[in-house]
C-alpha cells in the first residue's frame, strides 16, 4: 500500500510541475504577442545569399527588392511597364541596341554616400562576371558605361527590348561600389574566383532600398530594419520585418493567430480553411509560371511523338479547363506560352480548347493505331504546392478519351531534369517560370532555343514561326512587340509541340490588419509599402 | 558481489580497452568517409543543374566555374583524396548552397540541435525510466497496464503527426506555447558563444530572450522525447523485471532495507546497462533523426540542414551532415563502451 500511495504521489507531482511550467509559458506568451511593429512574413526559404548579384532565388528576390533599389521598377501587381526608381527614365534607340539611362541625384546609400553612375557599372560588370545563376540577364549587353556622374549606356549587339524589364530585376540591385570594393568585391573579368565580398553581404547590406539588413540566416530567418537615409519613393511602413523559414501547414496557423504577419507558401488547396476567415485577407491570383505539356518532335526519340497529326491528337483532346480546377482556386488557363500579365500575353479566347472528335480524327489520320507512349514527369516536385503527380494523371485519363496510352514514367527531379534537358523524354510534364517579366524570355520555345531543343523541335524545323520570333524578340515598340508576340504564340498554338495547360493559383495570406499586401509576379511582394490599419 | 562493487579497479586493463575503442573508431571513421563519399557521388544527378538556375546551366562558362570551384572538374579518387586531405585539416569544404565552409555551418546548426536534443533526452530519460520503473513493480496491475499501452502509443505515433497536432492544439487552439522558430520575432538572436540561445542569453543578461527561447524549445523537445518515453519505458520496465526477482534482491528485502532504496541502489542499477544501451541510441536518435520535427518547427538544426542539402544535392553538405550523424553514432557508442566498462567491470577485460 505504501508504494502505490508514494507511486501516485510521484504522479501528481509530475502533473503539478508539468501544470506550473504550461502557466508560466501561458504568461510568458501573453507578454510577447503586446508586441508591435515588426511585420512577420512566413515563408518556405530557398535563400542562398544576400548578395544582390548572386541571388537569383524567390526569397533573396523579395529581400532584394528592399535592400537594393534598381533603375528601373514594377509597381503593385503590375509586371509589363517600368516605372522610374533610382533612374528617372531611359531613351532607347530606335534599332534598340542602345539604352540611355539619366538617374536620380538625391539617391544615397544607407551610409550616406551619394549614388553615382559608377556604382551601377560596378554592379552590372560585377553581376556578369561573377558567372553567377542571373548572369545571363546581361548577356546580350556588350557595354556598359557611365557618362559623367547621372548617365549610364548599355550597348547590345543585337536588339535587346526586353532591357527596361530586365533592369528592374533584384539581381540588378545598385551596390554602394566604394563599400563592396573595400571588402573584396570586384566587377573585373574573374570576378568568380576572386569576388570575396558574399560574405560581407550577407552581414551587411550596401544598397539605397527602403530597408538594411539586420540579420541574415539561409535557413532560420532574415531581419530588416527601416533605411534612416532612404530617398525614394517606398517609404517602410514597418520599423522592422521578420522573414521566417516555415513549412506551409505552419504557416498556415501562425496566419490566423497573429496580427501583422503574411504567410506566402500555401497552395490553394492549403488556403481553403482561410477563405472567409474574419481574421485574414487571402488573394488568389494566378502566378506566372506555365505547366506546359511537350510532344517530342524529334523522331530518333519517338516516331509517335514526332507525328504532326498524333500531336494534333494531344492538342485537342486535353481537357484544360479541367486542369485549371485540378490546380485549385486563383488557377488560371495558360492561352500560350507568355503568362497572363505579360506584354504579349493572349487573351483566354484565342485558346485551344478541347474537341475529342477532332484529336480522334487527327489520331485516325495520323496512321498510328493503338498508340503507346511514355509520359515523363519529376514525381517528387511540387510548385505552387501542387504536385506533378496528380496533373500527369489527368493528362493521362484526357489521352486515353482520345486512344492514346500515356504510361506514367515520374522519376525523381534530379533524374527528370537531366533527361528533360537533354531532349530524351517523349511526352513530358514540366513549368517554365519567368527568369524577367519580358515575353523575350519565352523566345526559347521557338525551334532551336533552349526548351525546344528539350522537345525535339530543331532549328529550321518552322522557318515562318522562327522569322516572327527574330522579328517579334527584335522590336523596340512596346505595342507592336506585343501584337507580334500575339501572332507568334497563335502559330504555335496551332503547330508546335508544346500544350501550355495553366498558371497555377499563388496565395498570399495576410492578418486582416495589413494594408498594401499586393501580390506581383517578379517580386512577390513589396515589404515596403506594407502597413497597418 | 555485486555488479561495479570491485574495490580493485585494474587501470591498465581499462586502459587497453579505452585504446583498443578509440583505434577502431579512427578506422570506423575513415571507412565511414569512404562509403559516405562514394554514395553520395553515386547519386543519379548532377550537382551543377540542382544549384544553377535553369539559364545558367544552359551557359558552358557558369558551369565550368561551378564545376572548377566545387572540384568537380576532378576525377573521383582525386576528389576523395583531397577531400580527406582537408578533412585532416579539418576542413570539410564549401557548401554549394551557401558558399560558405561546411565546419562554420554545422557550428552553426549542431548546437540549435544539441539544445534541444539534450533537453529532449532529458524528458525522455526522466519521464521514461521514472514510469519503467513504476510499470515493473506494479506489474499486472492497472498501472503497468496503462503504462504499457502509453508506451506503445509513444512508439507508434508518427512523429510528424505529433508535430502538428502539438502545434495545433498548443500553440493555435489553446495558445499556450509559441509556435515555430527559436525565438519570437521581437526578440533578436543573443551574441553567439555556445550557441545554446537560452545559455547565451543568460550569459549576456538578456532574461526576457532566454525565458522566450525556454518557451520555444518546450513543443519540439516533448515531441522528440515522446517516441524515446515510450521506448525506455518498455525497456526500463523489461530490464527491471528481468533483476527484481534475483536472489540478491530478495536479499536485500529481508534485510529490511527500505524498498526505495532497493529499487534505486540495487534494482536500478542492475537493469542499468540494457537501458544505457537504449538511452544511448535514444540520444543518437535525437540529434540526428530531428529532421521532420525540425523541419515543422522551423528549428534551424541539424535535420533542417540535412533536408536542404538533400534536396538541392549539395554534396559538400551532405557529406558533412553524414560525418557528424557517423561521429555521434560513434562517440555515443564509445561512452555507452566506456559507462559498460564502469559499471560492469567484467566488460572490461572481455
Amino acid at each position: 500500500m505504501r508504494t502505490r500511495s508514494k507511486a501516485w504521489k510521484a504522479l501528481l507531482a509530475a502533473a503539478a510541475l508539468l501544470a506550473v511550467v504550461v502557466a508560466a509559458a501561458t504568461a510568458a506568451a501573453d507578454s510577447s504577442r503586446a508586441a508591435a511593429g515588426t511585420l512577420v512574413v512566413d515563408k518556405s526559404f530557398d535563400l542562398k545569399t544576400a548578395d544582390p548579384q548572386r541571388q537569383f532565388e524567390v526569397t533573396g528576390g523579395i529581400v532584394a527588392h528592399v535592400l537594393y533599389d534598381t533603375l528601373l521598377e514594377f509597381r503593385g501587381s503590375d509586371v509589363a511597364t517600368p516605372r522610374p526608381s533610382i533612374a528617372t527614365g531611359y531613351k532607347a534607340s530606335k534599332d534598340a541596341k542602345t539604352y540611355t539611362f539619366t538617374l536620380r541625384k538625391d539617391v544615397r546609400f544607407s551610409d550616406g554616400t551619394p549614388l553615382t553612375a559608377k556604382d551601377v557599372v560596378f554592379s552590372y560588370r560585377r553581376l556578369i562576371n561573377l558567372k553567377g545563376n542571373p548572369s545571363f540577364l546581361l548577356g546580350g549587353v556588350t557595354s556598359i558605361g557611365a557618362k559623367g556622374n547621372y548617365t549610364v549606356v548599355l550597348k547590345s549587339k543585337t536588339p535587346n527590348p526586353a532591357l527596361p524589364a530586365i533592369v528592374a530585376n533584384a539581381s540588378l540591385g545598385i551596390v554602394n561600389s566604394k563599400v563592396v570594393k573595400a571588402n573584396g568585391g570586384t566587377d573585373a573579368v574573374g570576378a568568380d574566383k576572386t569576388d570575396k565580398a558574399e560574405a560581407f553581404l550577407n552581414r551587411t547590406s550596401a544598397g539605397t532600398g527602403p530597408y538594411v539588413l539586420k540579420s541574415f540566416n539561409t535557413t532560420s530567418r532574415v531581419e530588416l530594419t527601416a533605411n534612416p537615409r532612404y530617398t525614394g519613393r517606398r517609404k517602410p511602413k514597418f520599423a522592422n520585418v521578420v522573414m521566417r523559414n516555415v513549412l506551409a501547414p505552419a504557416q498556415l496557423l501562425s496566419v490566423q493567430r497573429g496580427t501583422n504577419e503574411i504567410s506566402i507558401d500555401l497552395s490553394p488547396d492549403q488556403a481553403k480553411p482561410l477563405f472567409g476567415n474574419k481574421n485574414v485577407n487571402v488573394q488568389a491570383v494566378a502566378g506566372p509560371n506555365i505547366w506546359f505539356l511537350f510532344a517530342n518532335s524529334n523522331p530518333k526519340i519517338s516516331e509517335i511523338t514526332s507525328n504532326k497529326r498524333f500531336q494534333n491528337a494531344i492538342r485537342y483532346g486535353l481537357d484544360y479547363s479541367g486542369s485549371v480546377r485540378l490546380a485549385g482556386k486563383g488557377s488560371g488557363r495558360a492561352a500560350g506560352v507568355v503568362p497572363s500579365q505579360f506584354l504579349g500575353a493572349l487573351g483566354d479566347s484565342a485558346a485551344i480548347e478541347q474537341n475529342l472528335a477532332k484529336a480522334k480524327a487527327e489520331l485516325a489520320a495520323s496512321g498510328l493505331k493503338d498508340p503507346e507512349v511514355e509520359l515523363e514527369f519529376p514525381s517528387d516536385f511540387t510548385s505552387s504546392g501542387l504536385s506533378f503527380g496528380v496533373i500527369a494523371q489527368k493528362v493521362q485519363a484526357d489521352l486515353a478519351k482520345v486512344g492514346i496510352k500515356a504510361n506514367l514514367v515520374g522519376k525523381p527531379i534530379a533524374t527528370s531534369l537531366a533527361n528533360y534537358r537533354a531532349g530524351t523524354e517523349q511526352l513530358g510534364l514540366w513549368l517554365w517560370g519567368p527568369d524577367y517579366p519580358d515575353p523575350n524570355d519565352y523566345l526559347v520555345f521557338l525551334p532551336g532555343q533552349l526548351v525546344g531543343l528539350r522537345a525535339g523541335w530543331a532549328a529550321g524545323s518552322d522557318a515562318t514561326l522562327e522569322a516572327l520570333g527574330r522579328k517579334a524578340g527584335s522590336t523596340a515598340d512596346p505595342a507592336v512587340r506585343g501584337k507580334l508576340f500575339k501572332q507568334l504564340q497563335t502559330q504555335l498554338n496551332q503547330r508546335g509541340p508544346f500544350f501550355p495547360l495553366f498558371q497555377p493559383g499563388q496565395v498570399v495570406a495576410a492578418s486582416k490588419n495589413l494594408t498594401g499586401v499586393v501580390y506581383n509576379a517578379q517580386f512577390q511582394i513589396d515589404l515596403s509599402t506594407i502597413g497597418s490599419k | 558481489m555485486l555488479p561495479g562493487r570491485s574495490r580493485t579497479r585494474p587501470p591498465r586493463v581499462f586502459l587497453r580497452f579505452l585504446a583498443r575503442r578509440f583505434v577502431a573508431l579512427v578506422f570506423l571513421g575513415l571507412g565511414i568517409t569512404l562509403v559516405a563519399f562514394l554514395l553520395t557521388n553515386l547519386v543519379p544527378g548532377d550537382p551543377a543543374a540542382a544549384n544553377l538556375g535553369q539559364r545558367a546551366i544552359e551557359d558552358p562558362a557558369a558551369v565550368a566555374s561551378f564545376r572548377e570551384r566545387y572540384g568537380l572538374d576532378k576525377s573521383l579518387p582525386e576528389q576523395y583524396g583531397i577531400y580527406v586531405w582537408r578533412l585532416a585539416h579539418a576542413d570539410l569544404g564549401e557548401s554549394q548552397q551557401a558558399r560558405l565552409p561546411v565546419t562554420q555551418e554545422l557550428g552553426t546548426f549542431i548546437p540549435a540541435t544539441a539544445e534541444l536534443a539534450l533537453l529532449s533526452i532529458l524528458i525522455a530519460v526522466v519521464v521514461g525510466v521514472g514510469l519503467g520503473i513504476l510499470a515493473a513493480i506494479r506489474q499486472n496491475r492497472l498501472t503497468d497496464h496503462l503504462l504499457r499501452v502509453l508506451s506503445l502509443t509513444g512508439v507508434s505515433m508518427p512523429t510528424f503527426w505529433l508535430a502538428l497536432v502539438a502545434l495545433y492544439v498548443f500553440f493555435f487552439r489553446l495558445a499556450w506555447l509559441p509556435g515555430t522558430g527559436r525565438l519570437d520575432p521581437q526578440f533578436s538572436e543573443p551574441r553567439h558563444r555556445t550557441g545554446f540561445f537560452t545559455i547565451d542569453a543568460l550569459l549576456q543578461g538578456e532574461w526576457a530572450t532566454a525565458a522566450d527561447a525556454a518557451r520555444h524549445l518546450v513543443l519540439p523537445a516533448v515531441v522528440l522525447a515522446l517516441y524515446n518515453i515510450g521506448l525506455l519505458t518498455r525497456y526500463t520496465r523489461t530490464a527491471v523485471l528481468e533483476v527484481v526477482n534475483h536472489d540478491y534482491i530478495r536479499a536485500a528485502r529481508a534485510k529490511g532495507i527500505p524498498e526505495r532504496r532497493v529499487v534505486l541502489r540495487h534494482v536500478l542499477r542492475a537493469a542499468l546497462p540494457a537501458v544505457i544501451t537504449v538511452i544511448g541510441l535514444a540520444f543518437a536518435n535525437v540529434m540526428t533523426g530531428a529532421v521532420l520535427v525540425e523541419n515543422i518547427f522551423a528549428w534551424p538544426g541539424i535535420g533542417q540542414y540535412a533536408y536542404r542539402s538533400a534536396t538541392t544535392l549539395d554534396l559538400p553538405a551532405i557529406m558533412g551532415v553524414s560525418l557528424f550523424v557517423a561521429v555521434v553514432y560513434i562517440v555515443v557508442n564509445f561512452i555507452v563502451d566506456v559507462l559498460y566498462g564502469v559499471i560492469d567491470p567484467r566488460i572490461r577485460v572481455a
